[in-house]
């Protein structure tokens, strides 16, 4: 059954590549003007990141937040290795999210502030290239911070492992394949997220967008405690937040942090479903996003 | 010119823009309709908030109007054949800041999809155009301004455009910068290309234009060739030496005459006898006669006597 589980993405991907694939002739002129754009959208977005230097920075103090549990005393090496991987994923999800909302707020927002906007849009790009170019350029950002950040984490892991692999009775178990999955899950988290505040971004302002990204997370990652609140409401308050429940992304089904640094077993299936929930629930909010961008005046 | 294809045509445009605080709108373009033919080019002046950039912004869809209708090529701006054909330099050079004038010509020619071949070769011939080879490392943000002006006017070219659509484009710039903009403008017009022009500096708009549309209060006030504004010369301006204090005397007492002051001597609409005349008297009198002009109101004339019409 656990290697049945583990197939199960795996074939899952198959399916969606082939399927991709053998359909390519309906959907690939269709889009073959659009990639180009996206593209070239998508590296502005990341040169512009990278000039801005936030990326670097916050990359340096998650990697000093993830070596410095290296330097805390603990009762055992499980011990020791089950809070290196529960506050590193920890760290990895919280400044993930972090700079995801400063990112994604900003992206067109930002081009329309310092009127960018105006020269690419007179260009032959239609204005849904435009906004998939920007999350795609997110995407590309958040990929290499959870990239790096996750890197640096696995180094953790490593060099702890082999520090005390030597002392008698090490325990020590750096569990890397369920803590790459739970990064990558974290990821797909970032990736749903950053599109609903891209959609949130085409009509309100950065400020509104920031704050409304905050009640997002925090609504999408105790999706539980909410529902509960949601079932012992009455009246309109009741219907506000089912509404709520209903239609924000549910970021807690993403979250493996627990499984990864408790070392349980992984449900890789109900990580899959996560996953193409995820991208199911962000093709809708782009479409979203890039209908009401359409009408936007920049 | 008459005869050749309408390249860009608006037809009773009108752009209200409505707020909470301005539930009635405040009327930034009025039932504007003009229409620039091939090969032409078209200024459009006026005062600050007079609609241009308004209209401009209409025209590449980037906002959308209230009422009328606008069209290049014939198609409507939505149309990505159009925006083929088309180049756009936005006032003060809005482009990405993280590129350097190689990178950035790379990326807006990337946009037209073409192959990294044809868009080495373009960026080479641009940078060439602009005068920007030496500074082509140069990023954007540690440019000058007018470095910046000549970038975005490259950028604009990229597709070789048929028709330009220049923002204020000497906007910021020194009078040397907006120099060579103006000979950049004019090396573009020989090449065939129809312009559209928005700009506050008329001597320049006098110097690149064929027509000149002047808006007011979103309105399009006045409109025509720099000779159709400016009328016929309304008078005759003779400069001579300096003339003996009887001899200009006898020369004012001529009716033709309005007045004489230190060396010139001014006329009315006169008919070339009457000019002939004069001229024969300051001679008669040991005058010396240094130049003879029939000078045409100045754009500027042309645009404080047309917005002073409208305002009255």
């Amino acid at each position: 059954m656990p290697v049945l589980s583990r197939l199960i993405p795996v074939l899952g991907v198959i399916v969606v590549a082939t399927v991709v694939v053998l359909t390519r002739g309906a959907w690939l002129p269709a889009i073959g003007h659009a990639l180009p754009a996206i593209w070239r959208i998508a590296k502005v977005t990341v040169a512009e990141a990278r000039r801005r230097r936030v990326v670097q920075a916050v990359i340096i103090l998650v990697a000093v937040i993830l070596f410095s549990p290296t330097f805390f005393s603990y009762r055992s090496p499980y011990e020791q290795a089950r809070t290196l991987i529960s506050g590193g994923l920890a760290a990895i999800m919280v400044f993930g999210i972090l700079l995801a909302i400063f990112v994604a707020a900003f992206l067109i927002p930002h081009e329309i502030e310092t009127r960018t906007v105006y020269a690419v849009l007179a260009k032959p790009v239609r204005r849904f290239e435009f906004v998939l170019g920007k999350y795609l350029g997110a995407l590309i950002i958040l990929g290499v911070i959870v990239a790096v950040m996750t890197g640096v984490l696995v180094l953790v892991l490593v060099l702890q492992d082999k520090i005390v692999h030597d002392l008698p009775d090490s325990a020590f178990n750096p569990n890397l394949g369920p803590v790459l999955f739970a990064a990558a899950m974290n990821y797909c988290a970032l990736a749903v997220l950053t599109g609903l505040i891209i959609l949130i971004s085409t009509v309100a302002s950065t400020t509104m967008t920031v704050v409304s990204a905050f009640i997002i997370w925090a609504i999408g990652s105790g999706q539980t405690f909410f529902h509960d609140l949601a079932e012992r409401a009455s009246g309109a308050s009741r219907v506000l937040l089912l509404v709520l429940y209903t239609i924000v992304p549910k970021l807690e089904n993403f979250d493996f942090r627990n499984e990864a640094s408790n070392f349980m077993s992984m449900s890789y299936v109900s990580g899959w479903h996560a996953v193409l929930q995820g991208i199911g629930y962000t093709f809708v909010v782009l479409l979203v996003a890039a209908l009401f961008f359409n009408d936007r005046q920049v | 010119m008459e005869n050749a294809e309408i390249v860009l045509q608006i037809e009773g445009l009108t752009k209200i823009y409505r707020s909470l605080f301005t539930p009635v709108g405040v009327r930034a373009v009025d039932n504007l309709s003009l229409a620039i033919r091939r090969g032409e080019t078209y200024s459009m002046v006026g005062p600050n908030g007079s609609g241009k950039t308004t209209t401009l912004k209409i025209l590449l869809g980037l906002i959308f109007p209230t009422r009328g209708t606008t069209s290049i090529f014939g198609k409507s701006i939505s149309d990505l054949s159009v925006r083929e054909r088309i180049g756009f330099l936005p006032e003060d050079a809005y482009l990405y800041d993280c590129f350097n004038g190689e990178e950035l010509l790379d990326f807006y020619a990337g946009l037209f999809g073409y192959s990294k071949k044809t868009r080495a070769e373009l960026t080479e011939e641009l940078l060439t155009l602009v005068g920007m080879q030496a500074n082509r490392r140069v990023p954007f943000r540690e440019c000058s301004k007018g470095m910046r002006q000549r970038l975005a006017l490259a950028q604009a070219l990229v597709n070789d455009p048929e028709l330009l659509i220049l923002d204020e484009p000497t906007s910021g710039l020194d009078p040397a910068g907006r120099h060579q903009m103006t000979r950049l403008i004019l090396e573009l017009k020989r090449r065939g290309k129809t312009i559209l022009l928005c700009s506050h500096f008329l001597a320049e708009v006098e110097e690149v234009c064929d027509r000149v549309g002047i808006l007011y209060s979103g309105r399009l006030v006045a409109e025509g060739t720099l000779s159709e504004l400016a009328g016929e010369p309304t008078e005759v301006l003779i400069t001579t030496s300096k003339l003996e204090a009887h001899v200009a005397e006898r020369v004012a007492q001529h009716p033709a005459v309005l007045n004489v002051e230190d060396e010139t001597v001014r006329m009315g609409r006169a008919e070339e006898s009457q000019v002939w005349a004069v001229l024969q008297a300051i001679h008669d009198a040991g005058g010396q006669i240094l130049e003879i002009r029939r000078p045409r109101p100045t754009l500027q004339d042309v645009f404080v006597r047309e917005i002073g019409e409208v305002r009255e």
